[in-house]
């Protein structure tokens, strides 16, 4: 025993001294003498304390420590398995599909769907040999094949090669993109304006670069997938009004109001978004009462002007210059450069502010290659063509005029699109009982705001509707007519939308193909509908 | 002989450019005859209409006879970017434009990328860097924190009006609080000279960079109106098709001609052209696939197609560094996401083992699919995705595996077709290849390739199918045009001319690719559009190869080269991408600064926080084709003396000297190991 105590009192002499080092130090430290004090007296009064102290500052060093990050393994969910039973499950589990194969029906769908064989315009030719009248593309101002842009871009071409090769923070900021932004800036009379690569991508990003978390976003519940996308990336909380009904976007907002109020709760960002000529039906939107809502109740206006820019208005400057309104007022407005421009590419127009935001905080902006020099100066050489030639606009709402005159008297076929969009849907007109709504419980009160679905969503029978509707597209197209059904990603949206024909109204066209498409699609529809009774 | 389209004259036209001059001759008679052409075309449009005549440049060779380059006021041509410092023999034909595709007719520096067979993955290291280095970053940073603070505090109470838009206002919320856009504000503005120059012209070997000022510590700058050619390694144009002159840019203006600038319409209703279908069978063909669906945009084919495959109930396994179109693709589908440490096989299998045993959180029901995503070549770490593993670990898990070749693609493997390609595997076992058009093959877009059944599901499911507007005519046949000559054409073209309706029946019989079939092979014949003539050395493959081989040598030989100067760099020996590590945030405007004042201009991407972590900020080399050996001397040099200044050579391996790495380059590359 003497032995053992001899070997260790090398150890004991050793820990003395690192105590008295320690202790040393430990006082050295300014203030320390108070914490000592403060240790001893409280230990003197209460030595359970101490003790409950000590367990405190354990586990706070003991939530430091742990990873915010760690995995699910220790959650309250976790089962422990051995390695053999996690073989034996891995063996066991057989995934899905990765996708499902196409039905029968979807494969002749998309077997269906016709090839343009050259340049495309108003009357292209298809792989199948004939020439048609095309109100399927996008060619509202008739730029499509244009002689002038093909020689600007061919010049671009060039000069600048095809391809950017970068994203815009590196290198992918080329002067012709600067000046595009600058054209069309000056076009709509907007501050500034940022380029996409992608007109669809373009919604997408911009609401997410702004609503986030907590903010608030009162939409139509018609918009357009791309605004869909980007409400749900952004997380924000989302109020929906009845689609373009401005009386139901009022009750919204204040009902927005009162519960702020109510509740108390901060300030946050809010927005209306909603779609200055829809994607699903045509419909336009009342800009000027939206702007005075928007100033009643302070929020910011997103407008996406995707069909309207180009197509309505004097000049083509969309619904700002329609409803004489500046387009100061719409904080973003974002437009297409690929359907009415006939090159590639989106924008978002607004105060420089919003704009430079977008520049560091638009994942579609900083993290994808800028768009093709050549696609830019053709969209500028497109701007200056509209600017000059303001017949383009007028005989493109003639076109218009044209073709809704001899459609909207077709019995068997509604048109939801406003008289002057130069999209218009086609819906089978619905006979018999089944259009009668029957007043249900809730008739006439408003729609749940915190719901996309109206309370009494209108019914449809859409693969029906969908099967007549391309019967009439069959036809047509015998007749030389190409139009196409709305496409849809029927499962993938919050609200399906009611099968539709679209007709892009192009102003390459005459009067006479103008009516000659309009009676031939009129007599399909006859043909069709008129068979089924 | 060159191909009947080089001498073609082209008809003036009016312009707001200067006046083009004629494509590149091939040789000295094909020269002289252009001449004569073009001084007959000036007598029979009179003295009015300016002449298309190459000018005589001082180099023998009249490959750089474009009038843009050598005319322009702001080249001088001391520092051999526009013209070669040597001028070539009489042998050597180059029938690039110099400052946009570098000459070099060393056959030595040529390498080909491939992966040994058995061989494992390369382990990247990534050295740490001295203590001090990392020290002195944070601190950095602390101080760099402290001062926009203070700045902030006293700011807020004697300029409100530069506060305006982060306060709330008129009953507003501000749209960007000044807590979240600290960073951007107080840091990132400091370095704004480093991004979004803009710039004008090719961005080839060199680029013109349009200068500009900041007179408001960089809140705007404005424009000079001068320029300036720089070395470019910086864009993503690995094999060098950014191409303003050439084979691929003469299809281009053909196909211009024929199809106009754009279709008009989504894919499923009336913007589908022969172009897009005839692009799809040879992009499947390319990447050894059944079928492929192109798509108008690199970053959406990603945040449209992933949302087709998963959705609720499904799982995605992500690397962390995954480029953020792949995040935002799944957070819209709405799927549920893991992320496994970067390129950590280990970290990877440990996850499978767990996700797969527990099922789905709190219902432990098993996950209807898993879909691990990765990307073959990582932007920011010049990384290479160690395949061979993911593929062990696919057969043994059951995952479905998405591969993003944004970067790989072209850049990566004996011929070019990526990853796969690289690791010598067969494509066919990867469920779907995704990849851009933007960078190996100078175009835009992407596309996303594999079984028929999938695609076809991509194309009625996908967003863009129904919403997105189609690919323009030009960029699908850049797209076709360069890749067809990184195959090469198999069969000759058809002698006779058909009408556009026949070829376009011609064009559609392509159809898939058979099971049977060699691949990585050449092109059919059939699959380019029968208008379009390429050029011998294109419709061969010889150049397309050479391109390749080109990008293997010059990515590996920065690599090596930075590693024996001192540096530390991350990622693969065969990236075309070498990140060098900075660490200071300080070093980063200081490195960009000095780079582009040197005599010989270059301009390099630097890249920090939230790109990287907040440590490791890096400057990023993009290697291309078109550079020559000296343009990556020239880089080597610069790198060399701006290290020693700004003390950012921190490997502790063995150091050797700049003039031994140049002289002994071939060897460095061609080495195994080093």
């Amino acid at each position: 025993m003497d032995n053992s105590t001899r070997t260790l009192q090398p150890l004991f002499a050793f820990l003395a001294y690192s105590l008295n080092r320690v202790e040393t130090t430990f006082y050295k430290i300014p203030g320390s003498h108070v914490v000592a004090r403060y240790v001893k007296s409280s230990h003197q009064d209460d030595p359970g304390r101490t003790v409950l102290e000590i367990l405190l500052v354990i586990f706070a060093i003991r939530t430091l420590l742990q990873s915010r990050t760690r995995s699910d393994s220790g959650g309250k969910h976790f089962i422990k398995f051995s390695e053999k039973e996690i073989d034996e499950l891995v063996d066991e589990w057989t995934p899905e599909p990765l996708t499902q194969p196409l039905s029968a029906e979807e494969q002749t769908d998309l077997a269906s769907i016709p090839v343009i064989v050259g340049t495309n315009g108003p009357k292209p030719k298809l792989q199948s040999g004939k020439q048609v009248l095309n109100l399927a593309s996008y060619n509202f101002t008739g730029l499509a094949g244009n002689e002038v842009i093909k020689e600007r871009a061919i010049e671009t071409l060039r000069k600048y090669g095809l391809g950017s090769c970068g994203p815009p923070g590196f290198y992918g900021t080329i002067d012709v993109h600067m000046d595009l932004e600058r054209d069309i800036a000056d076009f709509l009379g907007a501050e500034s304006v940022i380029l996409y690569s992608q007109a669809f991508s373009t919604i997408t990003s911009v609401i997410p670069a702004f609503a986030k978390r907590g903010d608030i976003i009162v939409a139509d519940r018609g918009v357009n997938f791309a605004i869909q996308r980007g409400l749900y990336v952004s997380r924000s909380t989302i109020r929906w009004y009845d689609h373009n009904d401005l009386k139901s976007l009022e009750d919204v907002l204040e009902s927005v109001q009162r519960e702020t109020r109510k509740r108390k709760l901060p300030l946050t960002r809010r927005f209306i978004v909603t779609e200055g000529i829809f994607e699903k039906d045509g419909a336009m939107v009342d800009l000027p009462k939206i702007i005075e809502l928007k100033h009643k109740y302070k929020y910011r206006l997103m407008l996406d002007e995707s069909f309207s820019f180009g197509t309505v208005g004097r000049t083509g400057r969309g619904l700002t210059e329609l409803y004489n309104v500046p387009a100061t007022e719409v904080d973003m407005l974002m437009g297409s450069v690929a359907n009415t421009l006939n090159a590639s590419g989106g924008f978002c127009a607004g105060s420089s502010f919003i704009i430079n935001h977008q520049r560091v905080n638009g994942p579609a902006f900083i993290f994808s290659a800028t768009g093709p020099a050549l696609h830019a100066t053709s969209a500028s050489e497109g701007i200056s063509i509209l600017r000059n030639t303001p017949s383009i606009l007028t005989t493109l709402h003639e076109n218009v005029r044209t073709i809704r005159a001899i459609l909207d008297r077709v019995d068997c076929i509604t048109i939801p699109s406003h008289h002057a969009s130069p999209m218009i849907h086609i819906h089978v007109r619905v006979p018999g009982p089944s259009t009668l709504q029957l007043p249900g419980p809730g008739a006439g009160k408003p729609s749940n705001p915190a719901s996309v679905q109206p309370r009494e969503p209108p019914v449809f029978d859409i693969e029906g509707e969908e099967r007549l509707l391309q019967e009439i597209i069959d036809e047509a197209m015998a007749q030389g007519v190409w139009v196409t059904r709305a496409r849809r990603l029927r499962g993938q949206e919050f609200v399906d939308a009611r099968p539709s024909i679209r007709l892009s109204v192009s102003s390459a066209f005459t009067k006479k193909e103008c009516e000659k498409a309009a009676n031939v699609i009129k007599a399909a529809a006859i043909k069709v509908l008129g068979r089924r009774k | 002989m060159p191909s009947p389209i080089a001498l073609n004259p082209i008809s003036p036209t009016k312009s707001m450019f200067k006046k083009r001059s004629s494509t590149p001759m091939a040789s000295a008679t094909s020269y002289l005859s252009a001449v004569s052409q073009a001084d007959a075309r000036a007598r029979a449009h009179g003295a009015a209409t300016p002449t298309a005549t190459p000018a005589l440049s001082l180099s023998s060779s009249v490959t750089s006879s474009s009038e843009d380059t050598v005319l322009d006021e702001y080249d001088n041509n001391s520092d051999g970017l526009t013209l070669p410092l040597v001028a070539p023999t009489s042998e050597q034909v180059f029938t690039t434009v110099h400052s946009e595709f570098g000459h070099c007719a060393n056959e030595s520096f040529r390498y080909t990328s491939s992966h040994r067979l058995g061989a494992p993955a390369q382990e990247t290291e990534e050295p740490e860097p001295p203590y001090y280095i990392v020290l002195t970053t944070y601190l950095s940073y602390i101080l760099l924190i402290c001062i926009g603070h203070v700045r902030d505090f006293v700011g807020k109470r004697f300029h409100p009006s530069f506060y305006y838009h982060l306060m709330p206002h008129d009953g507003y919320a501000p749209l960007n609080s000044d807590f979240d856009s600290f960073y951007t504000r107080r840091l990132k503005t400091r370095i704004d000279e480093c991004f979004s120059h803009p710039v004008t012209g090719v961005p080839g070997r060199t680029i013109m960079l349009l200068d500009r000022v900041s007179y408001d510590h960089n809140i705007t700058s404005h424009l000079t109106g001068t320029k300036t050619r720089a070395l470019n390694i910086s864009s993503y144009n690995y094999l060098g098709f950014a191409q303003a002159r050439g084979g691929c840019a003469d299809a281009v203006e053909e196909g211009l001609r024929r199809y106009g600038v754009a279709v008009g319409g989504t894919r499923l209703e009336g913007g589908t052209s022969e172009l897009h279908v005839a692009a799809e069978a040879l992009v499947a063909r390319f990447l050894g696939q059944e079928d492929s669906l192109i798509s108008s945009m690199g970053f959406a084919t990603n945040s449209t197609v992933i949302p087709a495959l998963v959705g609720k109930g499904c799982l995605v396994i992500s690397d962390e560094l995954n480029h953020a179109s792949i995040r935002f693709g799944v957070r819209l589908s709405g799927a549920s996401v893991r992320m496994f440490k970067h390129n950590d096989m280990e970290s990877l299998e440990n996850l499978l083992k767990e996700v797969i045993s527990q099922g789905q959180p709190k219902t432990h029901r098993p996950w209807k699919k898993i879909l691990i995503i990765v990307e073959g070549l990582y932007s920011m770490e010049g990384t290479l995705v160690n395949l061979p593993r993911v593929m062990e670990l696919k057969k043994k898990y059951k995952f479905y595996l998405f591969i993003d070749e944004a970067h790989s693609i072209g850049a990566i493997g004996p011929h070019g077709r990526g990853v796969a390609d690289y690791f010598g595997i067969n494509p066919r076992e990867i469920d779907l290849l995704m990849g851009t058009f933007t960078k190996s093959f100078g175009a835009a877009g992407g596309y996303v390739a594999g079984n028929k059944s999938v695609i076809d599901r991509i194309r009625l499911r996908g967003h863009s199918g129904t919403y997105a507007e189609s690919m323009g005519p030009p960029v699908i046949i850049q797209i076709v045009a360069s890749m067809a000559s990184i195959m090469g054409v198999a069969s000759p073209l058809p002698l006779a001319r058909h009408s556009s309706h026949t070829s376009a029946s011609s064009v559609s019989t392509v159809g898939l690719l058979e099971a049977t079939e060699h691949h990585p092979g050449p092109a059919p014949a059939s699959a380019l559009p029968s208008w379009m003539d390429l050029p011998i050395e294109l419709r061969d493959g010889s150049e397309g190869l050479t391109r390749l081989r080109r990008l293997a040598f010059n990515s590996r030989y920065l690599s090596r080269g930075l590693k024996k100067l001192g540096f530390i760099t991350y990622g693969h020996d065969d990236s075309p991408i070498v990140p060098l590590l900075l660490f200071h945030p300080g070093k980063m405007r200081m490195f960009h600064r000095m780079m582009k004042h040197r005599e010989t201009p270059i301009v390099v991407v630097v890249v920090a926080y939230p790109a990287t972590s907040l440590t490791t900020s890096r400057v990023r080399f993009c290697l291309s084709a078109a550079h020559t050996k000296d343009d990556v001397d020239i880089v080597l040099r610069a790198c060399d003396e701006i290290g020693d200044l700004l003390d950012i050579k921190n490997y502790s391996g063995e150091r050797w000297s700049i003039q031994r790495v140049i002289d002994s380059a071939v060897e460095l590359v061609n080495a195994e190991d080093i």
